[in-house]
């Protein structure tokens, strides 16, 4: 028996043309030149290039190792690539993810801060002195090729941005391609600077995290100087002094503890852990009628730390 | 021989990584004595259930195992788990394994090849240096 092989009476390379067209289409209408918002625009200087920062190609498929060492010498920390690579390369996956880039970050005293993901937010970093390390897919989603590249100036009026990536240092992309990259990577970006340095645009939630795990790598001493920069920054955040308050404590400044710990709550009165710390920051003074006047505000108000202060109020009348 | 002295270690080194284990189960439950850390605030803040807490604190042994299997040198795999931060040593923890990694290489057949051709023509991406 034979079987006959049916031909299909139509061609179907006009209709994949069709399709790649179409698809191509809504690709570039996706893909345009990302505006800056007019303050910025204003703000920034027209061309700006950090011209200290120094380059290390990338070999292999070290691009992780490489963006972290251009932005640590950049802060002053001595360090080679060779170094970094067993500290973050994942050998399996030839390459180096998110988390760690930060925890390395974090391991050489500095502070890995993810920016917002905007080019306002990039741009001004970069003009306030701050390479930013950057992750790209440089090819498209189904198949990618993720990329760390350092971004170290722009020119507004050519719409180019600057980039030491790769093997290539001070590459020019255009920003409406080097969105496109970006973008694909939600647009993930961050600074790594000393503790006492903030980034312009920082949020106090996105901060305090950051600030926090750092805290939890180096200790209080360490932190305190970051902690007193963003106090400075957000004066009326109450979680913040609350922050200060405990990295004082902890290197043994009581008494600035209590202080930061009452602007705490003067700034942010219905803050109950602040109260609380506070109570027990006083009583470690020998202060207990104020300690008992803190503890009771926690004690009085149903909420998680009420226990806490129930029980601190208990080993007070005992004392 | 061998086994005998298994079977008197194996109840004491069961005992000591328990013992181990505690202070870090038992830490968050000790109020009164000490302040409250501020990552326990800011945990307590976002509304963070402690089944989360544990999660992330057993997290960490997960990931010391998935980075010994990724080829990590042993010497460098505790100081590499040590610096994350707890939120990030879970996600690595849950998803490793889909976490773009940086590298800059695209493993791509011929067909591909093209399509990136034409959309790095296009300014979509950035794979040949010679489309500048």
């Amino acid at each position: 028996m034979t079987s006959r092989r049916i031909r299909h009476p139509w061609n179907a390379r006009p209709a994949g043309v069709l399709a790649l067209v179409l698809l191509m289409l809504t690709l570039v209408g996706c893909a345009s030149t990302p505006r800056l918002a007019e303050t910025t625009e204003e703000r920034l200087p027209r061309q700006l290039l950090l011209d200290d920062v120094p380059f290390h190609a990338q070999r292999d498929y070290q691009c992780g190792p490489a963006s972290l060492a251009m932005v640590l010498n950049d802060g002053g920390v001595d360090i080679d690539v060779d170094t970094l690579i067993p500290q973050v390369f994942l050998p399996e996956r030839e390459g180096s993810v998110q988390p760690e880039m930060l925890a390395t970050v974090r391991r050489h005293g500095r502070i890995p801060f993810v920016i917002e993901g905007r080019l306002d937010a990039l741009l001004t970093e970069v003009a306030s002195g701050h390479p930013v390390v950057v992750m790209q897919n440089l090819a498209l989603p189904a198949w990618p090729m993720w990329h760390y590249a350092v971004a170290i100036g722009f020119d507004l009026d050519r719409d180019e941005l600057i980039l030491h990536s790769g093997e290539e240092p001070r590459r020019v992309e255009s920003f409406r391609r080097f969105d496109a990259t970006w973008a694909r990577s939600e647009r993930w970006a961050f600074v790594a600077l000393p503790p006492g340095q903030l980034p312009e645009g920082v949020r106090p939630a996105a901060a305090m995290e950051a600030i926090s795990a750092f805290e939890r790598l180096h200790g209080a001493e360490a932190s305190l100087p970051a902690w007193a920069a963003l106090a400075d920054r957000f004066p009326g955040n109450g979680m913040v002094q609350f922050g200060l308050g405990n990295a004082r404590h902890a290197s043994g400044d009581s008494e600035a503890a209590i202080a930061a710990f009452e602007r705490a709550v003067s700034a942010q009165p219905e803050l109950a852990v602040a109260w609380l710390n506070l109570g027990l920051a006083r009583r470690g003074q020998g202060d207990l009628g104020g300690a008992r006047d803190a503890l009771e505000r926690v004690a009085a108000q149903p909420g998680h730390w009420q226990p806490h202060a129930r029980e601190a109020l208990d080993a007070l009348q005992e004392e | 021989m061998m086994k005998k002295i298994c079977r008197y270690l194996s109840p004491l080194l069961i005992t000591a990584l328990v013992l181990g284990s505690l202070p870090v189960a038992a830490a968050p439950a000790s109020p009164g004595s000490d302040l409250i850390t501020t990552q326990a605030a800011l945990n307590a803040e976002r509304g963070q259930a402690d089944r989360e807490r544990i999660h992330e604190i057993l997290a960490r042994d997960d990931v010391q195992q998935q980075l010994v299997a990724q080829g990590v040198d042993l010497a460098e795999v505790e100081a590499r788990v040590a610096a994350l931060s707890d939120a990030e040593a879970a996600q690595m923890a849950d998803q490793l394994e889909q976490l773009p990694a940086g590298a800059s290489v695209v493993g791509a057949l011929f067909a591909v090849f093209v399509i990136l051709l034409v959309t790095d023509i296009l300014g979509l991406t950035n794979v040949f240096p010679f489309t500048r």
